[in-house]
């Protein structure tokens, strides 16, 4: 996993959105019924990169994804300064239009594959679908296209699996299958929500390790979304760490694990036992996570966060830049060496 | 020397066969001759991928399951041959908290009554005493008296989770067996949960099953564990010895597998290829072998014993044992492994995290 090399030093998130990148939200904001639920997500993926999205349940890491890929639940009010992929503007689509697109230059993979496999669909039929309807292939090409995807994904004996149904494959399997199944067309954007998350540590390292040579040999750019900062710091390019529907710091995996500046990503890390802590407290963060209907004012963290001080609970700190890098935080308090005594 | 709380030796369980659900003939060998100690106030990890045995473990033990041989001492008592009264009695003592705290509460009873059920049902307390020994339980699992008016609904995972642990500690039990019991909470939730059952454990000397698949969780709570292996026990022994000097095949691929913080800094992961045998499928020698970079015909064709390698209390059932490659230099763990950035700011948050209010 080598580092991707970007042109200029320039931050692309800054002026008019480049052509290279892939996906660019701008103020992203998602509500139900009065409650606002994700609240200004900016986000970008560059051509060939792998942005992680990190946070705990009903952060909102989900929704975005969703939101992304025209999926969001009915009765969701969607509302962004921008949502654009390869330079399209996504808001205006109609789901026709959108439909052209998904599986086909964007596609998704959730944790578990048995939600969004057929079951009653051979595992064939499901890979060659989105080429019989996006490439307009006739059967043997599919066919072919797909045994050669099916194998590529390392699947044993896959001409004897191409005819067995999603219930006869072991969980790794699944997965591997509906990899086969989103990146079968070549998509521009892979979004993968907790893709590894219920699979055994080994089955996860075999399928990582799978999602890392298809987005370099195929050139996809992938939005990870997941819980696991250990698996972050393995296939990260940038990451955003969310908390109750706001990105609160935003960098490279080296940004983030070298130099982690929210205390929202401290207290993360802190909570993850590690050898030391044998026999000790680990460090949990008090209270939880606000609900939709009772989201507290200024910074969503403050009522947990041990640094909070006044301005913290009035005034919404922006996403601003590190001085002199790419490195965004949201904290009155950053850099807390300097403000804290 | 006091007697374990628990001994299970030569323990083997299988489903299925001619009246089961599957085909005719066909059992799938889940636990195969597993045997361990838990001490009193000790924790032992059972580690393992879906599908090793370690959750029919702990149900067979608190005979949730019927063993199809071995025998399990709770107390220097075979739990096997027990009258249903006696079992009932038994069953006080041993307790399981399981992964899902959504499923493991009925919604239609409220907590302050899921807690006095199993006081009342077993003669522990009477009349108000029962009411005060339930508001001493919410409290002790950091929850308040005004809570057992409440719904499970009304709470939140980690909450519920918590609920799940006071009904357990009700009957004042010497063993619990906690399936799963952090794996669904979000990290600081999960952190809140060690750290409750690390207190019971030393203010009340319970002792503890502990299943998990997350390795960095057993490492932190448990004092020795059980690697399991399609259904048996091939390295054991205090969690140091074990997670340090791994000396099983299998061990080894585990570690190198699970995903660390320091992320691209580590060598490569070692080759970690295949998948464990199905429980159907008939084993001849070492079930690992079909993965193992190490396996030889004698691995192929007979079941190494879990005594190949013998350090004190740390065993293997490997017969290469002697002849794996040694451990590369000790890799830094932990806070270590990470940037003087990072040990600076993490060690700013958890001093503000002692000084300020929980």
């Amino acid at each position: 996993m080598q580092p991707m090399t970007r042109p200029g030093p320039t931050d692309p998130r800054d002026g008019p959105v480049p052509a290279d990148d892939v996906l660019s939200i701008r103020g992203l904001s998602v509500g139900f019924a009065g409650f606002t639920v994700l609240d200004g997500i900016d986000l970008t993926v560059r051509a060939g990169e792998l942005v992680c999205i990190v946070g705990e349940s009903g952060s909102g890491k989900s929704l975005t994804a969703l939101a992304t890929m025209g999926l969001a639940p009915p009765g969701a009010r969607i509302a962004a300064d921008c949502l654009r992929f390869t330079g399209r503007d996504l808001l205006p689509l109609t789901e026709r239009e959108r439909q052209t697109l998904r599986g086909n230059e964007m596609a998704m993979i959730f944790q578990e594959p048995m939600t969004s496999l057929n079951p009653v669909m051979t595992v064939g039929e499901q890979i060659m679908e989105p080429l019989r309807q996006h490439r307009r292939m006739g059967a043997r090409q599919a066919r072919e296209t797909a045994l050669a995807m099916l194998s590529r994904v390392q699947v044993p004996a896959p001409e004897a699996r191409f005819d067995q149904y999603p219930h006869q494959l072991s969980g790794g399997l699944r997965q591997r299958v509906m990899i086969a199944m989103a990146l079968v067309c070549r998509p521009r954007l892979l979004i993968a929500d907790e893709p590894t998350t219920a699979l055994d540590v080994t089955i996860q390292a075999q399928i990582l390790r799978l999602v890392d040579e298809l987005r370099h040999e195929m050139g996809t750019s992938i939005l990870f979304i997941t819980h696991d900062l250990a698996v972050v710091s393995e296939i990260a390019d940038r990451i955003a760490v969310i908390y109750a529907g706001r990105i609160v710091e935003e960098g490279t995996r080296d940004d983030i694990f070298d130099d982690p500046q929210h205390p929202y990503t401290l207290a993360l890390f802190a909570a993850l036992p590690r050898p030391e802590d044998k026999g000790r407290d680990l460090a949990s963060i008090r209270g939880q996570v606000p609900g939709p209907d009772a989201m507290p004012g200024g910074c969503r963290f403050a009522p947990r966060c041990p640094f909070a001080i006044e301005k913290c609970r009035a005034e919404r700190p922006p996403l601003l830049d590190m001085p002199g890098r790419a490195h965004r935080v949201a904290c009155w308090r950053a850099p807390l060496e300097e403000s804290v005594r | 020397m006091t007697r374990p709380l628990l001994e299970v030796s030569h323990l083997f369980k299988s489903f299925g066969g001619r009246d089961g659900l599957f085909r005719a003939g066909r059992r799938a060998r889940v636990v195969n001759d597993v045997g361990f100690t838990i001490g009193r106030g000790e924790t032992f990890g059972l580690v393992g991928e879906s599908g090793s045995g370690k959750s029919t473990i702990g149900r067979t033990i608190l005979r949730l399951l019927e063993p199809d041989s071995g025998e399990i001492l709770f107390d220097g008592q075979d739990i096997a041959g027990l009258s249903r009264g006696d079992l009932r009695r038994l069953r006080r003592r041993m307790q399981i908290v399981f992964q899902d705290p959504f499923s493991s509460l009925d919604p239609r009873v409220r907590v302050g009554e899921v807690l006095a059920e199993p006081i009342r049902l077993h003669g522990l307390r009477e009349g108000a005493a029962i009411e005060a020994r339930v508001d001493e339980l919410l409290e002790t699992v950091g929850l308040a008296p005004h809570h057992k008016t409440r719904w499970p609904h009304e709470f939140s995972g980690g909450q519920r989770q918590r609920i799940a642990i006071a009904r357990a500690l009700a009957v004042e039990p010497d063993l619990i067996v906690c399936d799963e019991a952090v794996s669904a909470l979000d990290v600081s939730i999960q952190a809140q949960v060690l750290n409750l059952l690390a207190r019971l454990r030393d203010d009340l000397g319970v002792s503890y099953l502990f299943i998990s698949h997350d390795m960095s969780v057993v490492r932190h709570i448990a004092d020795r564990v059980g690697v399991l292996y399609a259904g048996r026990l091939v390295e054991t022994g205090p969690v140091g010895a074990v997670f340090d000097r791994p000396s099983h095949p299998y061990t080894r691929m585990l570690l190198a597998a699970t995903p660390s913080l320091a992320g691209r800094s580590r060598a490569p992961a070692q080759d970690i290829a295949g998948a464990p045998p199905s429980p159907f499928d008939a084993v001849t020698g070492c079930a690992f072998a079909s993965r193992c970079a190490f396996a030889s015909d004698r691995c192929r064709t007979e079941e190494p014993p879990l005594d190949t390698f013998q350090a004190e209390d740390h065993r293997a059932a490997c017969w290469h044992v002697a002849e794996l490659p040694p451990l590369g230099p000790e890799a830094a763990q932990g806070d270590a492994a990470m940037s003087p950035a990072y040990r600076r700011r993490i060690d700013l948050l958890r001093r503000a995290q002692a000084g300020s209010p929980a």
